[in-house]
């Protein structure tokens, strides 16, 4: 821009310069003409007073420097000439001056000579004996006034040259100058040219929109951030080559990884073999996944394609824990397979009997232990399924059952009773101890978690042995203690007795009885009671189970 | 030029951690058979085909790379320690392998003799973990302390055989069985030894020294 405003600043002052000169030249040139023309006029007047008054002799005196002086008669012979020898000499009369003499008195043309390098002027009188008097006088043309002045002009156009050179670059860098400075984050705050503010005006609200998308980007880039950021899921995205592009803090720690590892290979953050290949697989388009166990705990991992007009272009990597899921489905089967189990051997023993009795296979006598050996089992089966249903039951919260201020104590005094004859049989001291502890809860569960603990207490002893129960009401609490002198449980077993099922002897003997469901009960039943259980325990010296109430 | 060679490097370091992870796989197989005395899972540990694949990929692939764009410096001692590393990697993979042969022939049951093998086998299969992991992270420290653990399986060696020599003076000894576990907990020495190896040609790669 500065270049071309130089140049034409250059060019203008350039044209101005010539254009003056000419016409300069022009309008000088004519106006000295004129005033020759006149001084001509006037000479030719003088001129032609003198020839009239003195005749020829006016010429012998005559000294001509400037001029050139020639008399003609009327019929256009020269008779005198200053300049040239009259014999030679044409006849005038044709002249334009001499023509106009004639016939107005006074006549003068201007007439170029052949090589166009000189001007004459003409001025012819008709003196009043009908001879024409002409004067003349030559003048340089313009042109040989031009070429007379190149040597000066050259030097003026020289100086005016480098003067407009000089002014050119300074006025050109001083109108570009606001235009250098134009501060473009503050479009409106510029002042110099009015013609540039529709432009800033329009860069100003293109700003301000673009500042407008930035933070909604920024925003919408944040929310994304949090709610990947704050997922449970571990997430990763992965480019066509297999390389990482984002992680999660989930993943990064689930990896345990660094932020580094973006960019590299997710072979280099975990060696899984299963991974890979539903990895490799999500690469090439297909979905992938697997559960695969991880730093000891299961994941369920989705590897999906992410596609762009049917190209892979990379790959979205989620890991769910499925651990806890796991477990649950695991416990869920070990129950139902456990159930059937307990379900089908008294049924097995009761069909048996009952095709031996069919038969008629049985001697007399034998008849009524078979029918209490029926009764019995049936009794176990009623039991457990019993359990079961108060199990369910106890699953679904208990909803229904009806919460009552009761005494604790009163309950385990009614537990212990019908408890006395089964200790009674195998030699156990069944004790009661503690104070009245009244208490808002449900009766039925209150009382089955002391049975149940009883019972095992009862069961699990030696001979001989002892089982103390014990109700303590204080800071608040109430503690229900059951206290036995029996086998005792291992430490690996102590966690797993509350589950269903659950036997720290793996025979499901049927020596000692018991549905193992118990103290899956008392745990169920002391959760809708928002109470603890502890187990206390050493193999061989006996158990202690404490069931702390809050009040 | 130097763009496509940094994406071979980088496909090469990719392959080597495959073959790595194929060896880890191979190993925890194994020394899972072994814990539970289970020759059904034992015959599912991948037979050497698969490793022994890789391990000729891989060498075609630092031969090319040697050939063709003639590496020096830092590049030719990655591509060179490469070469030597897939070799213990693949005999890793083959001593898994051997392990997992004696297992089938079901003379190991679950005792409390294999305890002892149990913990040698974690403390190998933590060598060769860390010595990939070393070789992926690069990291010097690491692989100087894999080099340093190799104590601790040297040890366990030592405790194995004090234990079979006892278990040899027993009258009821079932020889095989004895043999087995020896030459079981050989074999996992043996590959505790490579996963040394590894870890040198790790610090080679980074120091252009074995020793670190």
């Amino acid at each position: 821009m500065t270049k071309r405003i130089f140049r034409s600043i250059c060019l203008v002052a350039l044209t101005v310069f010539l254009a003056s000169v000419v016409l300069f030249m022009g309008v000088l040139y004519e106006y000295f003409s004129n005033v020759e023309q006149a001084q001509l006029k006037m000479q030719t007047t003088l001129a032609a007073q003198g020839v009239t008054n003195e005749g020829i002799d006016y010429f012998h005196d005559l000294k001509v420097k400037n001029y050139r002086i020639s008399w003609i008669d009327t019929e256009g012979n020269v008779i005198f000439d200053s300049a040239s020898d009259i014999a030679e000499m044409e006849n005038h009369l044709e002249r334009k001056e001499v023509q106009e003499a004639l016939s107005s008195g006074y006549g003068e043309s201007r007439r170029y000579s052949a090589t166009l390098m000189e001007r004459s002027f003409y001025s012819a009188q008709k003196l009043d004996d009908g001879t024409i008097l002409r004067l003349s006088i030559s003048q340089n043309s313009i042109l040989t006034l031009l070429l007379g002045m190149t040597q000066p002009i050259c030097i003026i156009f020289v100086i005016a040259l480098i003067l407009s050179i000089v002014l050119a670059i300074q006025v050109s860098k001083k109108i570009v100058k606001p235009l250098n400075e134009i501060d473009l984050d503050n479009p409106l705050s510029n002042e110099g040219y009015d013609e540039l503010s529709p432009f800033l005006r329009r860069i100003d609200s293109q700003q301000k929109q673009l500042r407008g998308q930035k933070t909604e980007l920024l925003q919408k880039e944040n929310e994304l951030n949090t709610i990947i950021g704050s997922m449970n899921e571990g997430m990763i995205l992965l480019n066509q080559k297999g390389k990482i592009i984002s992680i999660n803090p989930a993943a990064k720690k689930l990896l345990s990884a660094d932020t580094d590892c973006i960019g590299s290979d997710m072979l280099s953050l975990c060696r899984n073999l299963e991974l890979q290949e539903i990895l490799t697989k999500a690469l090439h388009g297909e979905r992938g996944e697997n559960i695969i166990r991880l730093y000891g705990e299961s994941y369920q991992i989705d590897a999906d394609p992410i596609t762009s007009e049917n190209i892979v272009k990379g790959a979205a990597l989620f890991f769910f824990n499925v651990t806890e899921k796991e477990k649950a489905e695991q416990i869920r089967r070990e129950f139902t397979a456990n159930v059937s189990h307990e379900l089908k051997t008294p049924l097995h023993s009761i069909s048996g009997y009952a095709e031996l009795l069919k038969n008629d296979m049985v001697k007399e006598n034998d008849k009524i232990p078979f029918a209490g050996k029926i009764y019995d089992e049936a009794g176990r089966m009623i039991q457990l399924v019993e359990d079961i249903i108060s199990l369910s039951h106890l699953d679904e919260g208990a909803d229904d059952m009806q919460r009552e201020n009761i005494d604790l104590y009163t309950l385990a005094e009614k537990a212990v009773q019908s408890l006395e004859p089964q200790a009674d049989t195998l030699c156990v001291t069944l004790e009661l101890s503690g104070v009245s502890a009244p208490l808002n809860g449900i009766p039925q569960l209150l009382y089955s978690v002391i049975y149940n603990l009883c019972d095992n207490a009862i069961k699990y002893n030696h001979e001989n042995g002892k089982v103390m129960v014990d109700i303590q009401s204080k800071n608040g609490v109430i503690v229900l203690s059951v206290k036995d002198t029996g086998i005792g449980i291992a430490p690996e077993h102590q966690e797993r007795i509350f589950e269903r099922f659950y036997r720290v002897d793996k025979s499901h003997s049927k020596a000692v009885g018991g549905t193992g469901l118990g103290l899956s009960i008392v745990k169920h039943a002391a959760k809708i009671h928002n109470a603890k259980v502890d187990v206390k325990s050493h193999v061989g010296k006996g158990s202690t189970v404490i069931v702390t109430f809050p009040k | 030029m130097r763009l496509k060679f940094d994406e071979q490097l980088d496909l090469l370091n990719k392959e080597l951690i495959t073959m790595g992870a194929f060896c880890e796989n191979a190993i925890a197989m194994s020394a899972k058979a072994l814990t539970e005395g289970n020759p059904a899972l034992a015959k599912a540990v991948p037979d050497l085909s698969q490793i022994d694949h890789k391990e000729r990929e891989i060498e075609t692939m630092c031969l090319k790379l040697l050939l063709q764009q003639q590496p020096v410096a830092k590049d030719l001692r990655v591509v060179s320690s490469a070469l030597k590393m897939v070799t213990d990697m693949a005999r890793i993979g083959a001593q898994s392998a051997d392990i997992a042969e004696i297992i089938t022939l079901a003379n190991i049951h679950a005792t409390d003799d294999t305890q002892i093998i149990y913990d040698m086998s974690v403390a190998v299969i933590k060598m060769v973990t860390d010595s990939i992991d070393a070789f992926v992270k690069k990291d010097m420290q690491m692989a100087k302390a894999v080099i340093d653990y190799d104590d601790v399986v040297d040890s366990y060696f030592d405790k194995v055989k004090k234990m079979l020599i006892e278990l040899f003076s027993k009258p009821e000894t079932d020889g095989e069985y004895a043999i087995d576990l020896l030459m079981i907990a050989k074999y996992f020495e043996r590959i505790g030894d490579h996963a040394v190896n590894i870890a040198k040609w790790v610090l080679f790669s980074i120091t252009g020294n074995k020793e670190g």
